[in-house]
């Protein structure tokens, strides 16, 4: 009979002692696995987190307590789990993972690493650090009662990018401005309307009425004349919605006016779109004001503010004392400068629910309290300390195994809200083979992207398609015209002239090749362009071989659901913010812990599509059932608030 | 039961529950503010369990446990300070378990389960048993069941785990729907309008009700009729697994203990062979494999089965969601997790 140490054997007991791993993300997941590695007998953890801890973390969060509330979540981590094992050796960083310093030699020093990540961007990040390094990686992710876990070995498994993911949900930009059907269409656009006033511009964020709307099939000239609304509007429009702002001094009834009456009135003016729907009703803020009930205090059920729903005026008033603290807000800021949204700000949460509702009313929906609007508006993903401790003891079960050498027997794990129709509430499921046209880990990775070469400018190449899409972080482009011609340099000063050409003026065009290199993931991706002048409103590019962008119903996700990984706030985020908040936390994929600053996303949803299939040893055939379980479907409503990203 | 206070959720615990009350309500978190649970056995499992239930926002948490802390006993036991070695195990686990949330009333009993009166479990609204003699169990489970207490039971044996529950004959609890919002005739015409949707927070709330048997009745399944031996492939050997290491309980008044692994594991076997047998199953049922895998408790396991025991006291408190009936068994070499029903049906 094999030495035990506690249930180990002994040979896997010392090479724990011994071993060196990495913890990525210190939140829902990271405070669990840090306790599970410690009392397993793992003794050199390195741990980062650039996060700090927050109120709402301490229901799950365990290592924290109100007193740590601000305070860097790896470094409060790290003193709580030496606590209870004051033997192990841990390190701190209270940093992103993204930052250059982990660069591939960093990564090297590991046996292991695991992500306790909540967003895809550094998912994706550790995933080619990982595969760069030839490290085993961990990943992991939950969101509600939902949870994954599964096992990346370079060549020997699937990465974290094999499996395309479906793109964030989008919604038009002349929904957002002409015509909202749904509530969230009112929150994008009040968040829109934040960064308009307050924040920084975006022109992709317009909030005023879309005249080149389709649908509408208007001339604004010829109906003009009956449009007396449109008058002033017309003035308003030559300058930036923040310029007029600040011209009226931040002043709250003349914003709101232009907002809830001028600007619906002129909206009303584009009548093709009102044949088929209901029209808006404008609001007027004398009207509402004369006709309120003075001492409406209403002393309603529940003592909790902020599931109240108010009525319009009490919405009007919230808008004005909102807008009156964002100015105060910007001024002691001093001269240009901008806020960010943020959802825990109270007075930036006030300004969302008060503008989102107002647009809501005008639009004939049921106005939605505060904590409803915070969810959609800041993608929270619910989450709960039950899941989080189930996924990290898996996690650990499956670094036992790559570091027992059985990597054979390491598998894809989902955690179930009820078990399936094989009884298993957790569904073991065999890791697959790497993808062969992955284009990521692929030996020669390569993809091909249809865009308008003379639209699309260097700097969105950058951003949106290299960065965004495909997960680099600084990346240089070569164009392969035999001269090698430097499009994009990672070395700061040396290619920004070009950020606002399009790529044409570079001599790009159909059937050019771009050769994209990001040195700090070792990673390099070959680009086919493929010219096209039919992309659809609003999309700039189309990666080939996947399906445009488009937000599925939410009925449709539900079997994917299981493959969660939950994202976080990775998805999200675009709805917004796609500059600021993409920082949020350093976790990815799990614990779908809250997003910060940005929104996060269901990871949940945001998954691969595909269903693993369920490990042989364990069940024999039911590949591929989906669930139909209520899980699934609960899961789907909780979350898929979040995925829904919008920005157009 | 006790009697209730109208629990009311103040602002501070709104932002401190803010992620669990988006999931499960404001009447499951009341529910679960309103409640108190008694936990007899605070090792590797117990110490996730109190974690977990300290974490949701119960009302009261009562650690109850003789045993002297150890480093056997604690291996898998974060609430116990390194300095504590000898100490009772309920009262060194009590300052961190109050330090998770303050605003749970946590306390520690130092004395032994099976000295408590009747009367003492009679105070709680869930019993949870873990490191318990079969014996124990059952008479707890008897006892709690006739005053409508719900209970719980598990344990950690190595990479093995399991839970066990009776939320009694009639167990009601809600479930959300989604609620299929009709296009509204008014505006019937729209293309968007069109479609029925299903609005993610417009929901109903479903009434339910589950049944549960006693703990004596699922473990004295008759094995030799002709219908249990048809269902036998379908049957998770966990089941008899658990029989196995509840008689070596039972028989040794400890667990296996590695410090003991050759003579413990020869015990296992024959215990392994004797309870096949006595149920009318053959040996080979349960191969030897499992013998090197079940000592100890493992934290990483303790972290699964006590995260699955948690969720479940957590939804039958605020009856909340379908329970898992009756049994949760975990295999942490498989990663298999499976629910299945014991007992009459």
């Amino acid at each position: 009979m094999a030495q035990l140490v506690g249930s180990l054997r002994k040979e896997l007991a010392d090479s724990l002692s011994s071993c060196k791993v990495l913890v990525v993300g210190a939140g829902g997941i990271g405070c669990e696995l840090l306790k599970n590695l410690v009392l397993t007998g793992f003794k050199n953890i390195d741990v980062i987190d650039l996060d700090t801890i927050d109120v709402s973390n301490l229901n799950r969060q365990f290592l924290f307590q109100k007193k740590h509330v601000g305070k860097s979540k790896a470094q409060v981590a790290k003193e709580s789990a030496l606590q209870f094992c004051p033997s192990a050796n841990i390190t701190a960083y209270h940093d992103s993972i993204m930052n250059p310093d982990y660069n591939v030699e960093f990564f090297r020093q590991f046996m292991l690493v695991m992500n306790a990540l909540d967003n895809r961007a550094a998912r994706n990040h550790v995933n080619r650090m990982c595969l760069a390094a030839d490290i085993p990686l961990v990943e992991s992710g939950t969101a509600g009662y939902l949870g994954q876990v599964t096992v990346i070995k370079k060549g020997m498994t699937e990465c974290y990018e094999c499996q395309p993911k479906p793109a964030q949900k989008t919604f038009p930009g002349c929904t957002i401005r002409n015509t909202p059907s749904e509530p969230i269409h009112c929150i994008v656009w009040a968040k829109y309307l934040f960064n308009q006033l307050f924040g920084e511009e975006d022109a992709d964020q317009e909030v005023s009425p879309d005249t080149a709307d389709p649908e509408a099939a208007w001339n604004p000239e010829e109906t003009a004349a009956r449009a007396t609304a449109s008058e002033k509007d017309g003035d308003i429009r030559r300058v930036s919605t923040k310029e007029w702002a600040r011209s009226t001094g931040y002043d709250p009834i003349k914003l709101f006016n232009k907002l809830f009456k001028d600007d619906i009135m002129y909206l009303l003016t584009m009548d093709k779109l009102w044949k088929k729907r209901k029209a808006p009703t404008p609001l007027d803020w004398q009207q509402l004001e004369n006709s309120a009930h003075p001492q409406e205090e209403s002393p309603t059920t529940s003592g909790l503010k902020d599931q109240q729903v108010l009525d319009v005026w009490g919405y009007c008033q919230l808008f004005q004392h909102s807008v009156e603290s964002l100015r105060s807000q910007l001024q002691e800021k001093g001269e240009g400068s901008e806020l960010v949204w943020d959802k825990d700000d109270p007075p930036a949460m006030d300004f969302v629910t008060a503008a989102a509702n107002l647009r809501m009313n005008i639009f004939s929906m049921n106005m939605k309290s505060r904590f409803d609007v915070k969810s959609m508006a800041g993608n929270i993903i619910p989450a709960i300390a039950t899941t989080n401790a189930v996924i990290a003891g898996l996690i650990v079960l499956e670094g036992l195994k790559i570091l027992s050498g059985e990597l054979d027997s390491c598998r894809t794990i989902f955690l179930n809200k009820c078990p399936n129709l094989r009884k298993k509430l957790l569904v073991p499921c065999i890791l697959d083979k790497p993808s062969l046209n992955c284009y990521v880990c692929a030996s020669k990775p390569e993809v091909t992207v249809k865009v308008n070469v003379q639209k699309t400018t260097v700097l969105s190449l950058q951003d949106k398609i290299l960065k965004e899409r495909f997960g680099m972080v600084a990346p240089d482009v070569q164009i392969e015209d035999g001269k090698g011609t430097i499009l994009i340099s990672s070395e700061e000063g040396e290619t920004e002239t070009n950020n606002n050409k399009f790529i044409s003026d570079f001599g790009i065009r159909n059937g050019s090749r771009l050769q994209a290199d990001d040195f700090l993931q070792d990673y390099t991706l070959l680009i086919n362009v493929l010219h096209t002048e039919e992309l659809e409103r609003d999309v700039e590019f189309e990666v080939v071989g996947e399906a445009p962008d488009k937000a599925p119903p939410p009925q449709s996700n539900q079997e994917e659901v299981n493959s969660i990984t939950n994202g976080n706030k990775d998805s999200a985020q675009p709805s917004t913010s796609s500059k600021a908040a993409a920082d949020d936390d350093d976790i990815m994929i799990v614990d779908s812990d809250e997003e910060r600053g940005a929104p996060s996303s269901s990871a949940a949803v945001t998954t691969s599509t595909k269903r693993k299939h369920p490990d042989s040893e364990t069940s024999e055939t039911s590949t591929k059932r989906p669930r139909t379980d209520q899980s699934a479907a609960a899961a789907a409503t909780d979350d898929d608030n979040d995925d829904i990203i919008a920005l157009d | 039961m006790i009697e209730k206070e109208d629990p009311v959720i103040s602002e501070e615990e709104a932002a401190q529950y803010d992620r669990q009350i988006r999931l499960w309500g404001l009447d499951a978190q009341k529910r679960l503010r309103g409640s108190r649970v008694l936990l007899a056995g605070v090792g590797g499992l117990g110490a996730e369990l109190a974690k977990n239930l300290i974490l949701a926002g119960i009302k009261g948490l009562t650690l109850l446990d003789h045993e002297q802390v150890s480093e056997e006993s604690c291996r898998a036991q974060f609430l116990v300070p390194v300095s504590a070695q000898g100490q009772n195990r309920a009262q060194a686990s009590l300052e961190r378990a109050q330090n998770l949330n303050p605003m749970v009333e946590v306390h520690a009993d130092p004395d032994r389960v099976e000295d408590k009166p009747d009367d003492f479990f009679l105070q709680f609204d869930v019993v949870c048993l873990t490191g318990c003699s079969r014996d124990l169990m059952v008479r707890v489970d008897q006892l709690c069941s006739q005053h409508n207490i719900k209970v719980f039971c598990g344990d950690v044996y190595g990479y093995y785990g399991y839970m066990f529950c009776n939320l009694g004959q009639e167990h009601s609890y809600v479930e959300e729907k989604l609620k299929v919002v009709k296009p509204s005739p008014s505006s019937n015409d729209g293309p968007e309008a069109k479609k029925a949707k299903v609005d993610p927070n417009e929901t109903t709330m479903v009434k339910k009700t589950a049944s549960f048997c006693n703990l004596k009745e699922a473990l004295e399944v008759d094995w030799t009729s002709e219908k249990a031996k048809a269902n036998l492939k379908r049957t998770p050997v966990d089941y008899f697994l658990l029989h196995v290491l509840l008689k070596f309980r039972t028989d040794k008044g400890r667990d296996p203990d590695p410090k003991s692994c050759a003579d413990d594991s020869q015990l296992l076997k024959q215990i392994r062979d004797d309870v096949l047998e006595a149920m009318g199953l053959s040996g080979d049922l349960l191969s030897d494999e499992f013998i090197s895998y079940c000592f100890s408790e493992m934290s990483p396991v303790c972290a699964v089965v006590g995260g699955v025991l948690g969720q479940e006291v957590v939804k039958a408190l605020s009856q909340r969601d379908t329970p898992h009936r009756n049994f949760f068994f975990f295999d942490g070499r498989k990663g298999n997790g499976v629910v299945d029903y014991f007992g009459p049906n």
